[in-house]
């Protein structure tokens, strides 16, 4: 609405009494001034203007976890591997954001519908997963991974025995 | 405090869920105090100790101090003062418990006057009050041979040391008591009637000598200046063609020198003359004391007759008259072969006869008995030579049982074959249940004082009974959180040599009660004696007193159970024959071997048991000859075997890298420790680790210039022993660990067998200086092995130490490997924070018997030896539990607080939000 209002205000500057705007709408236009060529000039830039902008800013939502990685980097960096209550909490919202961020994905990119709209997802994905590979390496250097059989162990059944055995020092 | 032991029972994964649920505080408050001692207000919260003393050998009032006492010398080398009134040790000397430390004789006058050891002897003067030394010195004999013959007294003041020279003379010297210097020389007096069957009767000496039909009695007091030979033909006494030569001493402290003969008649010696008293002896088996009593001395005789039980009887020496007041006969008291200690008696105020007798049992017991038979206290003396203890199990409470069998899946599809019938059972358990809460609010707190209702499981497993087989035959059920004796049984015939102890029905089996068996020898015959008992009660069941006709080799437990939830006993005897208790249970018997070690040849024989539808045979299939051949010497010192039905928790061990190096988990693996001489290296230790099964020798190691000492731990793949290095003179402990390696030889869950072994465990062995004299070694246990292994040491300095495994690890200090363990150090560090009996110190501990509680964190430990300790260990601290001195209190006001705080804000808040929306 402010858009237009500002179009208004630039293409034709001539309201000298603001009083009288309601009244001045329904007079007759004034000369050299066509209100059809302005509509439709009004119309068609703000559809394409509004459009770039919205794959412009679409193109940076799914560029973001991109944009994120090095952050991420630090943050990680700064973190260290001992396992303590905050990185802990770090490592847990690496994962989390970006998890959350790709089941998310579908309302994010709801409005969009049309050529880009494909490959801004793909973006938005592999930008999020990159993101998940990150934390899980930090997991992995923290050790937080069950990748070893030690992580196992406890699972493991313990073996069972065939033979009983009795006996010992001679009781004579 | 209970919500962590359900959640943590079921696995691993409970104690994570368990984490989640619990409020991260309590967490955290629970884990923060990482010290293992406990403190000053817990002392004597988890733990009690009992003192004896043994059985009583010397004894005598001290009537003379003001705080009224008896002085007991006893059979374990043992001086001590007993309250009078409780029966308490006031104060207690243990001395050595070679023949060094034998007490030869006790007395006394206004010290407690004792002679200890043999040759040298030590006389040594103690305060009576408080047991404090007074004066010592000693005494070495130049005929030292002869020497096991003297006998010592005191008279007026002067210490009469006599040495029979049999046939030829005797020898008596006179010290001065206090100082040990003699008066004169040694006097010898001639006497060829000397024998071997003489007595003192201070200060005569009495004997019988002469040719068969024609014998004399002779008494020589031989303290006297002039010799005065008293001698009477003893036909005069007794008849002599059923004469047996039985000359006896009187029991107690005899106050005029008197003895019985043929154990029938009396004889006092008065004035130099013998005196044959009125009064006979009344029962071949009495105890006969002379006491003396306000209208002149007494004969008192106690014996335990088969009609009216615990008799004692008082006659007058002078008339023969009997003393009512002391005669006693109670068939409720249970005193075998009772016999006289010592005795007291004074007038009181008002004419009436005031009487203390000391009463010694066959079974050890010392009861303390006024006039008319009132027992005032007992000791059970027994308990201080405790050969096998086992603890039980309490049964769960009857309504618990009720619930337990109406989930039982088997007993359901059995009783409630309808929906309707189990509707009906479910409301009058429900019933049942209210009952009890209205029944428990009623009472109150006087439902938990009352012992036999008690006697149930409770809730963390911690209360069981201990059932302790002792030297002398008696068995004892104590409480283990109280230490109170519950029931005893008194076995007379059982020889306790070899005592063997199993538990062969738990009580968990609601109908069926528990089952415990004590296999022993019968004291004459050597043959197996096998006592049944109900180990809650301590009434005999089943096969109650059983007495076989053949010697046993060895006794094993069936694995399996029957129907009634009885494990069998396999009896092997001597003949190499089976015998299965109940017969009955003989086709259970399946895969089932059994091994009898011999000490002193250090053979091992293995056997098969076999069920060829009739009767168990024992098939012969392996013989081990540890230490080489035959003639090597060696001997085994001890055996080590996994306790019955041990759990392993995890199937491996986790590395610093993270990998996994795998337990060899052998439950058949046996760990013989024995010692021999060796040509080059003095005395040689071999540990051998044996597959009882096959006869496999799966590892060993030999320790040179080393001597063995008894004691051996074996549980999961952790072996250990001690050792005395001889090269060092220091004692060590050595330790294997058994891996099969980073790959499991056989999947997950597979069943071990030991027929088909194929490949050698690693063995990761290191030995470690124990700066210590043990005593005793034992595992803590725990229900489900989840907790770590902490070694419990016995010292001979009276402590009880824990340390934990990781100490005594193969694999401390392996570079890599062993970088979660401790730093490496030759000495283990006995650290005093780790003394489980704290400042409680325990004479004489001789073994340490370990119990898994019903809470994962914890274990029980009774240690025996002349004391009785018993305490709960948490190696892993009590994870399961919340802090001892946790604030309930805090935590409640705390929440209170914040709820009555959350409250009153959303009142304010909306009474706010109503003052915004009017404005």
């Amino acid at each position: 609405m402010s858009q237009i209002k500002s179009n208004k205000k630039f293409k034709w500057a001539l309201d000298f009494n603001q009083k009288n705007r309601t009244q001045a709408t329904e007079l007759p236009s004034p000369p050299g001034y066509s209100q059809s060529a302005n509509a439709s000039y009004t119309e068609a830039s703000r559809d394409t203007d509004s459009n770039l902008l919205l794959i412009k800013k679409l193109w940076d939502v799914a560029l973001g976890p991109l944009k994120q990685v090095p952050m991420n980097l630090f943050i990680m960096y700064m973190a260290g591997n001992s396992i303590s209550i905050f990185p802990i909490m770090m490592v847990g919202m690496l994962i989390v954001r970006p998890v959350k961020a790709l089941f998310a994905t579908q309302s994010t990119f709801k409005m969009v519908e049309g050529t880009q709209a494909t490959g801004q997802k793909f973006v938005y994905f592999i930008g999020n997963i990159v993101n998940i590979l990150l934390a899980l390496y930090k997991c992995q250097s923290m050790g937080l991974l069950p990748t070893h059989s030690s992580d196992w162990l406890a699972f493991e059944e313990p073996q069972t025995r065939v033979e009983h055995i009795g006996g010992g020092l001679s009781l004579i | 405090m209970g919500l962590l032991s359900i959640y943590f029972k079921p696995n691993f994964l409970g104690l994570l869920k368990c984490l989640n649920k619990l409020n991260w505080f309590i967490v955290f408050f629970s884990l923060i105090n990482l010290s293992v001692c406990i403190y000053e207000d817990q002392i004597g919260k988890f733990d009690w100790r009992q003192t004896y003393v043994g059985r009583i050998k010397f004894s005598q009032f001290d009537t003379v101090s003001t705080a009224k006492k008896i002085i007991v010398a006893t059979e374990e080398n043992v001086l001590a003062a007993l309250n009078l009134k409780t029966g308490q040790v006031v104060w207690r000397h243990v001395f050595e418990s070679a023949s060094t430390g034998n007490i030869q004789l006790l007395q006394i006058t206004e010290k407690v006057v004792t002679v200890s050891g043999s040759n040298p002897y030590l006389v040594r003067g103690w305060n009576s009050a408080t047991g404090v030394l007074q004066f010592e010195w000693s005494l070495t004999l130049q005929n030292d041979e002869q020497a096991d013959f003297s006998e010592w007294w005191v008279q007026n003041d002067m210490l009469v040391h006599m040495l029979p020279v049999f046939g030829s003379h005797i020898e008596v010297t006179m010290y001065n008591l206090a100082t040990g210097q003699n008066r004169g020389s040694t006097t010898k007096l001639p006497a060829v009637w000397a024998n071997d069957g003489c007595i003192v009767t201070a200060p005569y000496y009495t004997c019988i000598h002469g040719p068969m039909g024609n014998q004399q009695l002779f008494s020589l007091d031989v303290t006297s200046n002039t010799m005065h030979l008293i001698s009477q033909p003893l036909s005069e006494y007794v008849t002599l063609s059923s004469y047996d030569g039985n000359l006896r001493p009187l029991d107690g402290n005899g106050i005029i020198p008197a003895f019985t003969v043929d154990d029938r008649k009396i004889i006092v010696i008065k004035n130099s003359r013998f005196e044959l008293l009125k009064t006979d002896v009344v029962d071949p088996s009495a105890s006969v004391a002379i006491v003396d009593i306000a209208n002149g001395p007494v004969v008192l005789q106690t014996w335990i007759d088969d009609t009216q039980g615990f008799s004692m009887r008082a006659n007058s020496v002078s008339t023969g008259a009997e003393v009512a007041e002391l005669r006693t006969s109670d068939r409720e008291l249970r005193l075998p072969e009772p016999e006289v200690s010592s005795a007291v008696c004074t007038k009181s105020a008002r004419e009436q006869l005031v009487c203390r007798i000391l009463l010694t049992g066959g079974d050890d017991s010392v009861h303390l008995m006024q006039q008319g038979g009132r027992i005032l206290w007992s000791r059970e003396e027994a308990l201080a030579n405790v050969v096998a203890a086992e603890f039980v199990e309490l049964p769960v409470s009857d309504l618990d049982a009720a619930i337990e069998s109406e989930f039982d899946q088997k007993e359901a599809a059995k009783m409630y074959s309808s929906i309707w019938a189990a509707f009906s059972r479910r409301l009058q358990t429900q019933f049942q249940q209210l009952q009890t809460l209205v029944h428990s609010i009623q009472s109150g707190e006087v439902l938990e004082d009352d012992p036999p209702s008690a006697l149930v499981r409770d809730y963390f497993g911690l209360h069981k009974i201990i059932v302790l087989v002792t030297e002398v035959g008696k068995i004892f059920g104590m409480d283990n959180l109280s230490g109170s004796i519950l029931w005893q049984h008194y076995e007379a015939q059982l020889d306790t040599e070899h005592v063997l102890l199993y538990t062969r029905r738990a009580a968990r089996h609601p109908p069926h009660d528990a089952y415990l068996t004590v296999v022993g020898k019968h004291q004459e015959t050597g043959n197996g004696l096998i006592i049944s008992l109900n180990p809650i009660t301590g009434s005999l069941i089943g096969e109650r007193v059983l007495q076989l006709d053949v010697q046993l080799l060895q006794v094993a437990i069936l694995h399996r159970a029957d129907n009634e939830k009885l494990h069998a006993l396999i009896l092997l005897d001597k003949d190499e024959n089976v015998q299965i208790l109940p017969q009955s249970a003989a086709p259970l018997v399946e895969n089932m071997f059994m091994y009898v070690a011999e000490r002193n040849t250090a053979r091992v024989q293995g056997y098969a048991l076999i069920y060829n539808g009739q009767t168990v045979e024992a098939l012969r299939t392996w013989l081990v000859q540890l230490g080489g051949s035959a003639d090597a010497g060696h001997r085994i010192v001890a055996v080590a075997g996994k306790a019955a039905g041990e759990r392993v928790h995890s199937p491996g061990r986790v590395l610093a890298d993270r990998s996994v190096l795998y337990k060899y988990v052998n439950p058949n693996l046996v760990l013989f420790l024995t010692e021999g001489p060796d040509p080059l290296h003095k005395d040689v230790v071999v540990a051998t680790c044996v597959d009882a099964a096959s006869g496999a020798i799966v590892a060993a190691q030999a320790h040179r210039r080393a001597r063995a000492l008894p004691y051996v731990l074996h549980t999961e793949h952790y072996l250990a022993y001690l050792y005395y290095n001889d090269k060092q003179r220091r004692n060590e402990i050595a330790t294997l660990e058994l891996y099969e390696g980073k790959q499991r030889w056989s999947g997950a869950g597979a069943a071990f067998t030991s027929l088909w072994a194929e490949r050698a465990p690693g063995v990761e062995r290191l030995a470690y200086i124990l700066p210590a004299a043990p005593a005793a070694a034992a595992t803590t246990a725990t229900e489900r092995s989840l907790t770590d292994k902490h070694v419990l040491l016995a010292l001979t300095s009276g402590a009880i130490i824990e340390v934990p495994w990781a100490y005594l690890e193969g694999r401390r200090g392996g570079g890599e490997e062993g970088a979660m363990l401790p730093a490496p150090a030759p000495e283990i560090m006995l650290a005093p924070e780790a003394r489980l009996n704290y400042n409680r110190t325990l004479a004489r501990p001789r073994q340490l018997y370990t119990a898994p509680a019903g809470l994962e964190s914890t274990s029980l430990v009774l240690a025996t030896g002349l004391d009785l300790f018993y305490t709960r260990v948490a190696p892993s601290k009590t994870f399961d539990l919340l802090k001892d001195d946790f604030d309930y209190y805090l935590i409640t006001i705390v929440l209170a607080a914040l709820i009555v705080a959350t409250y009153s804000t959303k009142y304010f808040a909306s009474r706010k939000m109503l003052k915004l929306a009017w404005k």
